[in-house]
């Protein structure tokens, strides 16, 4: 009774798994066409010269990155946008970091009218580059407070514009990404307003509340760096990585974003924005409460605040994403910090189900709380559980001899080939979007890790959500502290 | 013959500008990013009449040219037109701050164009 | 039911079907289609490499001919020269570009697109005489053909063509467009009757019922304010009888952009408007417009309003500049509670200072901690905002 009870459950888990997989194939498949048509006509480059033009706080944080800060911010400061800032923030580095910038881009300390907002590890100096060709940038000195939520937070409090774009100074960006990423936000209807009720007798007065859908954050494709050719923060020559490990990552990066939140897009249920890179409404980011810096996984833990915030206000929302590539960054290239990633990864997933456990089923919550949070839990937290159950299960048929091996067998090449035909398809699909490797070699090397993967690398992620879960549970003080920057940008990615 | 230094990195308007100012006249140098000019500026030890440039650019944008050609150590000073299509008041305010002399918005108007250069080449002699 | 004859390597799949149970069979039957799913991936990913090397081939090849064609026949073209010749009437040598392939589609649609990237970097006569080749050249007979498409991204596409290269349209060919169902097609479609209509550019302000996205209104503002020879009327009708809030909205963009001071008693009225976001907007509109006089009727209403309109007021108070309010902006400064108040006092303040001078000084030597930090930020000329 149980066993078959057992049974059915992880049939009907697996059935609905792949049934979620094939929706949201065809939806970015959709989403991805639809923005293909759109963009051969659009002209981003027109925001250049309006003077409607919205304005974005680039904020990045940087802890540690003497080596690389100077030739970075110089890629920031080089975006294609007029109406931007680059808040940098010195996360209490121990090298010269701070010294190296104020050297570079003649910066001097200023009485800065820093209002904190978002309560965070004390602002030490603020400083200001007396070149006006840098006027574009701000340096916040503050205090280390052991979190990349904690810098960004800092840097959302100096923010001048009404929009912030969340980076890592790690991060390559694309030139056009803020011509982009604001887009979305255009197309909405900002600041409608509606009239409800009947008008006060006496004054005439009727009450007015907000009425329009509000794109609160976009993001866009991430990927691996490990391999492109870089010259002093450009892009110049995009390869998959060599490596097995980043290879593998690539091709998870590829299908998490071209695949699952493009798909996720079309529906109005992204999960999370990516801390790599993403765009958001700070009005509404601050009124949530900014990072939360205690997090594992603070990027997707904004965004279901910032949408539990709109929800509880009553107020209409919307996150997008965009298919096309516009960051690029270092993939853990050996198995330590890869496995320290993950685990933290499978750690903050864990977090965000039980902080947030009053919204997940919740109908109040509608689409966050009865598809976005439920999937994750389901597909997202329980998957390696579920999987590693199974595996279980299976040994003690097969040592109990009840295994038929002909069935087992089938249902085996099923899931196999399905997985990966997925991963074929977000290939497919990422080409469709733009062909970003030269030659059709590199495509195709690419396309055949999907071959390797439910072998290499997806029982690697699974042994390691595991230990994350494990972490979390025992609550262990590991020691992340500051060694932990090596996965400082390094985001949470979907995984299969 | 004066030396100008364009740099664009559109791939028409170097094609556009060679055009307009007669080679008999002018000798055209075409970069097409803030990097390559610093270099070609360095090798050839600011030896331009003039420069020409475009703002939006990787690696080193217009207004840090402008900053470095007109930076107050510079014993001789280069006249810098920008031509651009970002054009909003901000962006000519900030290229003017920083000692530009011209500011040309794109699509431009070639005859108007030559008698900027001209001119500026003529004030500077 | 299944008599079909399988050839022999086959009869233990299907004998293994037959009789497997219905989560079996399932499964058969989807390793069949991800098998097929993934072969298809793989040969559409090489599908579409192949032509996009094809593609960037045949640009390689195309490009720098059209390039040297239009520079010779077109820059070069000595009746540019000439002043008495109008630009219009000139025919070009069409002669060379016969060695381009034009018989063929692709590549009439590459030179067109090369026209329109040489019209983005000039303009005036040699502008002028490139549309001449795109017209004796019958490209306009191409793009034509896309405006009858059935597909909208086709249409799309030839409006703004046709935009790109100035040429007028009927209106009985636009009107209907512009209240497509579409949204790219619509917006498209008010650009181009924006920019190539004879009659009245702005109608269509009258009849919109939808809202103007920002998006819509960056792309509109700029083919109103670039577009030549168009006749720009006075603003106040919209904002006034309009209907639309974002139409209003944009209106009042383009009174600061034209400097209409006609329209001020217009905008003066709508700050009566129950809307707090088009009150923002019009309070915006007159501090940009550096209307003296309304100062004092937004003072009187401050107090009455919400955070995001206070705060446009007292920008609006720094940027008319009269000098008179300067003791409103000390007493916000001083005793309001909110940090952006306070700031927008600080700086609007600064604005005034060439009155102001004493009370700055003054409130330098006494203000709190935070408070002089505000008011050094905002006196600083290394901070802009």
């Amino acid at each position: 009774m149980l066993r078959s009870l057992f049974e059915s459950g992880v049939f009907i888990y697996g059935c609905t798994m792949l049934f979620l997989y094939a929706l949201l194939a065809f939806m970015s498949w959709r989403g991805i066409l639809h923005f293909r048509k759109k963009s051969s006509f659009t002209d981003y480059a027109q925001l250049l010269e309006s003077p409607l033009t919205p304005g974005i706080s680039v904020i990045a944080p940087a802890f540690n990155e003497g080596i690389t800060i100077i030739m970075n911010v110089r890629s920031l400061l080089t975006l294609n946008y007029t109406r931007f800032e680059v808040i940098i923030v010195n996360d209490g580095s121990t090298d010269d970091t701070l010294e190296k910038l104020i050297h570079e881009f003649q910066l001097v300390q200023v009485n800065f009218a820093y209002n904190e907002r978002i309560v965070t590890q004390p602002v030490k100096r603020i400083f200001k580059s007396t070149n006006t060709a840098y006027d574009k940038l701000l340096v916040i000195d503050k205090v280390n407070g052991k979190s990349k939520a904690d810098a960004s937070n800092a840097g959302i409090n100096a923010a001048a514009f009404d929009y912030f774009l969340c980076t890592d100074v790690d991060c390559i960006i694309e030139k056009d990404t803020l011509l982009r990423m604001i887009k979305p936000f255009m197309d909405e209807e900002h600041m409608k307003t509606k009239e409800i009720g009947e008008p006060c007798p006496e004054c005439g007065y009727v009450h007015v509340v907000e009425d329009s859908r509000r794109v609160i954050a976009t993001g866009a494709t991430l990927r691996i760096a490990n391999s492109c050719e870089v010259d002093e923060g450009v892009i110049t020559r995009v390869r998959p990585p060599e490596k097995l490990l980043p290879r593998f990552q690539e091709m998870e990066y590829i299908r998490a974003y071209v695949l699952g939140k493009m798909g996720w897009s079309t529906m109005n249920s992204v999960p999370n924005v990516s801390g790599g890179l993403g765009l958001f409404d700070k009005e509404i980011a601050i009124k949530a409460g900014g990072y939360d810096h205690k997090s594992f996984a603070e990027d997707m833990d904004i965004i279901t605040r910032m949408c539990a915030f709109m929800i509880d206000n009553k107020l209409k929302y919307a996150i997008r994403y965009i298919p096309t590539t516009q960051c690029w960054t270092e993939g853990p290239p050996n198995m330590k910090v890869f496995s320290r990633q993950r685990t933290r990864w499978g750690r903050g997933l864990g977090e965000i189900m039980t902080i947030h456990h009053k919204i997940l089923f919740n109908p109040r919550y509608k689409k966050l709380g009865l598809i976005v949070l439920p999937y994750n839990l389901f597909f997202e937290f329980l998957a390696p559980i579920i999987e590693f159950t199974g595996i279980v299960y299976y040994l003690y048929l097969i040592i109990t001899a009840q295994v038929n091996w002909h069935y087992a067998l089938i249902l085996l090449l099923f899931v196999y080939l399905y997985s990966v035909m997925i991963t074929t398809l977000a290939i497919c699909w990422d080409q469709l979007t733009y062909g970003y490797y030269k030659t059709w070699r590199e495509v195709i090397s690419l396309a055949l890790m999907a071959f390797l993967e439910p072998l290499l690398y997806h029982p690697l992620i699974v042994f390691f959500a595991l230990r994350g879960y494990l972490f979390f549970l025992i609550g262990k003080k590991s020691t992340w502290g500051n060694m932990q920057r090596q996965g400082f940008g390094k985001k949470k990615v979907t995984t299969k | 013959m004066s030396k100008i230094l364009l740099v664009e990195d559109d791939e028409i308007m170097p094609k556009i500008v060679a055009r307009i100012l007669p080679p008999s006249e002018y000798e055209l140098d075409h970069v097409s990013n803030g990097k390559e000019a610093f270099e070609k500026l360095e090798a050839t030890n600011y030896d331009y009449d003039l420069i020409i440039t475009d703002i939006m650019m990787p690696y080193a944008n217009g207004f840090e040219i402008l900053s470095r050609v007109k930076s107050p150590d510079r014993e001789k000073t280069i006249p810098v037109i920008i031509v651009s299509n970002a054009g909003n008041e901000d962006m000519i305010m900030e290229g003017f701050k920083l000692g530009a002399d011209d500011f040309l918005k794109k699509p431009i108007i070639p005859a108007e164009l030559l008698i900027r250069v001209k001119r500026l080449l003529m004030k500077n002699k | 039911m299944l008599d079909i004859q399988v050839p022999d390597f086959l009869e233990p799949v299907v004998n293994t079907f037959r009789y497997a149970p219905l989560a079996i069979q399932v499964a058969m039957v989807f390793i069949i289609i991800a098998s097929l799913g993934t072969l298809l991936a793989y040969y559409s990913i090489l599908r579409s490499r192949y032509r996009g090397y094809q593609r960037d081939k045949k640009l390689a090849f195309l490009h720098p001919k059209i390039d040297n064609l239009i520079i010779e026949e077109v820059l070069t073209n000595p009746t540019l020269l000439k002043d008495d010749v109008p630009v219009a009437h000139v025919q070009l040598n069409l002669e060379p570009f016969q060695e381009l392939p034009l018989h063929k589609k692709w590549a009439r649609e590459v030179l067109t697109e090369r026209i329109i990237h040489f019209r983005r970097n000039v303009r005036g006569n040699m502008g002028e005489l490139l549309r001449n080749l795109y017209l004796q050249l019958e490209l306009d007979k191409d793009t034509m053909k896309k405006m009858r498409s059935g597909h909208w991204e086709k249409k799309v596409q030839a409006l703004v063509e046709f935009t790109s290269m100035d040429m007028s349209i009927a209106d009985v060919t636009i009107l209907p467009l512009t209240n497509s169902r579409n949204r790219e097609l619509r917006a498209a479609a008010r650009h181009a009757y924006i920019k190539l209509s004879k009659n009245e550019p702005f109608k269509f302000f009258d009849v919109v019922t939808e809202p103007l996205l920002m998006w819509d209104q960056v792309e509109l503002f700029r083919i109103i304010t670039t577009t030549q020879n168009i006749a720009i009327p006075n603003f106040a009708r919209w904002i006034t009888y309009s209907a639309n809030k974002s139409v209003v909205s944009f209106c009042l963009k383009l009174v600061v952009h034209y400097n209409q001071l006609p329209a001020v008693p217009a905008i003066v009225k709508l700050l009566e408007t129950k809307d707090h976001y088009l009150r923002a907007d019009a309070i915006n509109c007159l501090g940009k417009l550096r209307v003296p006089d309304a100062e004092d009727k937004l003072i009187v209403m401050y107090s009455s309003q919400p955070l995001h309109c206070q705060i446009e007021i007292l920008k609006a108070v720094g940027r008319i500049s009269s000098g008179r309010h300067v003791d409103f902006l000390k007493q916000e400064f001083l005793h309001s509670t909110d940090f952006d108040l306070r700031k927008n006092a600080a700086k609007s303040l600064v604005k005034n200072e060439w009155t102001a001078k004493q009370v700055l000084e003054e409130l330098l030597a006494t203000a709190n901690a935070e408070n002089l930090r505000i008011l050094k930020h905002c006196m600083n000329p290394l901070i802009k905002y």
